[in-house]
C-alpha cells in the first residue's frame, strides 16, 4: 500500500540505493518515525527531505548517526532562529524603513 | 579559461597519496558542504570546487592526465578532441538559478568532458535535484493582492500566483521546479523568498498598517470629518471635538489581508497629526489672543 503521504521503505532503500540497515537504525535512534502497514514499513513523504539529507551526511561526508543527530538538531534550530530574525526585522523595519 | 590548480584547492602537496587527498577532501567537505551551509553561495561554490578537486586527484587516470597536460591542457591534441566531441554534444547540466555555474568548471570539462556528478563514491543512487533559491522584490501594494507572476529560471518560464499577504523575508517552495534528479531521481524544488519594499505612506506591523494622517486645528478643537486613504481607498473619519495631536484612531478591517485566509484583513491606525495655521492675518491673532485669556 503507497499513497500520496507514504513510501514503503524497501521502495525507498532500492531508489536511493541505501542499506535498509541504515533506515532501520535511523528510526531506532528516533530520528525519523515510520508507520506499518499490514505488515509493511513506510516512511513519510514530508520526511524524506530530512532523511535526504541524513543520507548525505552519512555517505558523502562519512559522519555517523549520532554525528547526524547533532547536526540535524543543530540546522533545525538554526531554521527557526532565522525565522525568528526575519520576523523582529520586521518588526525593527516598523521603526526604521530604511531597513 | 583560467586553469585550476586542484592540489592548491585541497591544500595538498603535489606528491600526496591517495589517503592524503581523501583525508583533505573529507575535511574540507564537512567544513563547505551546502547542507551544512544553507542559502550559502560562497559555501556552495566552494564545495563545487573541492568536488571537482576530489573528482580528478582521487582517480589516478585522470590525475595522471592533470598531472601531464593541466597548465598546457590547450597544447595537447587528446584535449583539444575531447574538448570538440564535447562541444557538438551540447551542455546537458543544469545551472543554478543562483548563478552558481555548472557542477564543473570549464576547465575540468575540457579536460575530461561532462561530470558524473558529485559524492557518493560512485553509487548509482537516484537523488533529488538541487534546490534552487531565488529572491523576488514587490511593492506593499503589489503584495495587498493576490496576483500572478512570472518568473525566468534557468531559462525556464515559471508562472507563480502570490497570494495576499506575504511577509517580507517568507519563502515559498515551488514543489519540482529545482535542478534535475540524478540517475532519473526526482527534481529538486525552487524556493522563492520576497523582499517587500517599503512604502513612503503606509507601514506594515504584521496584518494591520499605519498611516499619519493630517488634521486642521479648527477640525481638531470642534469636531468634524477628515478624508483619509486606505490601501483600497479613500473613507471618512468622524473626529470628535477636542481631538489632541497624535491620537491615534483605529479603523477594522482596513489594513493589510491576512495571508491565505481570504476576506480577512488586519486594522488600518491613522494617527492625527494637527496642524498649526501659519500666516495668519491680524484678525485672526487677535481672535488667538483672546481665547489665551478666556
Amino acid at each position: 500500500m503507497e499513497n500520496s503521504q507514504l513510501i514503503a521503505i524497501q521502495t525507498f532503500c532500492s531508489s536511493y540505493n541505501v542499506e535498509y540497515s541504515f533506515i532501520e537504525s535511523l528510526q531506532r535512534n528516533g530520528m525519523i518515525e515510520t508507520v506499518v502497514v499490514s505488515e509493511t514499513q513506510f516512511l513519510h513523504i514530508p520526511q524524506l527531505r530530512k532523511i535526504e539529507r541524513m543520507i548525505r551526511l552519512h555517505h558523502e561526508l562519512d559522519i555517523n548517526l549520532e554525528g547526524i543527530e547533532a547536526i540535524h538538531t543543530l540546522l533545525e534550530r538554526i531554521d527557526v532562529m532565522e525565522k525568528e530574525m526575519t520576523a523582529l526585522k520586521n518588526r525593527l523595519r516598523f521603526f526604521e524603513p530604511g531597513l | 579559461m583560467p586553469f585550476v590548480d586542484y592540489y592548491q584547492t585541497l591544500g595538498v602537496d603535489k606528491k600526496a597519496d591517495e589517503k592524503e587527498i581523501k583525508n583533505a577532501y573529507r575535511k574540507l567537505a564537512r567544513k563547505y558542504h551546502p547542507d551544512l551551509n544553507p542559502n550559502d553561495k560562497e559555501a556552495q561554490k566552494k564545495f563545487q570546487e573541492l568536488n571537482e578537486a576530489n573528482e580528478v586527484l582521487s582517480d589516478p587516470e585522470k590525475r595522471k592526465k592533470y598531472d601531464q597536460y593541466g597548465k598546457d591542457w590547450q597544447y595537447s591534441e587528446e584535449f583539444e578532441k575531447a574538448r570538440q566531441s564535447r562541444a557538438n554534444a551540447g551542455r546537458q547540466e543544469g545551472e543554478w538559478f543562483s548563478g552558481g555555474g555548472d557542477g564543473f568548471s570549464d576547465f575540468f570539462e575540457s579536460m575530461f568532458g561532462s561530470g558524473s556528478g558529485f559524492g557518493g563514491g560512485g553509487r548509482q543512487a537516484r537523488f533529488r535535484g538541487q534546490d534552487y533559491q531565488a529572491e523576488v522584490r514587490l511593492t506593499l501594494r503589489e503584495a495587498y493582492e493576490t496576483h500572478k507572476r512570472t518568473l525566468t529560471v534557468n531559462g525556464r518560464n515559471i508562472r507563480i500566483n502570490v497570494p495576499a499577504g506575504i511577509e517580507n523575508g517568507q519563502t515559498i517552495k515551488i514543489a519540482g521546479h529545482g535542478g534535475p534528479g540524478s540517475n532519473g531521481g526526482p527534481n529538486g524544488d525552487l524556493y522563492i523568498t520576497f523582499a517587500i519594499e517599503t512604502d513612503e505612506r503606509f507601514r506594515r506591523a504584521g496584518n494591520d498598517l499605519h498611516l499619519k494622517a493630517d488634521l486642521d486645528l479648527y477640525t481638531a478643537v470642534l469636531g468634524g470629518e477628515l478624508v483619509t486613504d486606505t490601501m483600497n481607498g479613500k473613507v471618512k473619519l468622524n473626529i470628535k471635538p477636542e481631538t489632541q495631536n497624535g491620537s491615534v484612531v483605529r479603523l477594522k478591517g482596513k489594513g493589510f489581508p491576512v495571508y491565505k485566509q481570504e476576506g480577512q484583513f488586519g486594522d488600518l491606525y491613522v494617527t492625527l497629526n494637527v496642524k498649526i495655521p501659519t500666516n495668519l492675518t491680524e484678525h485672526q491673532k487677535m481672535l488667538f489672543t483672546e481665547l489665551s485669556k478666556s
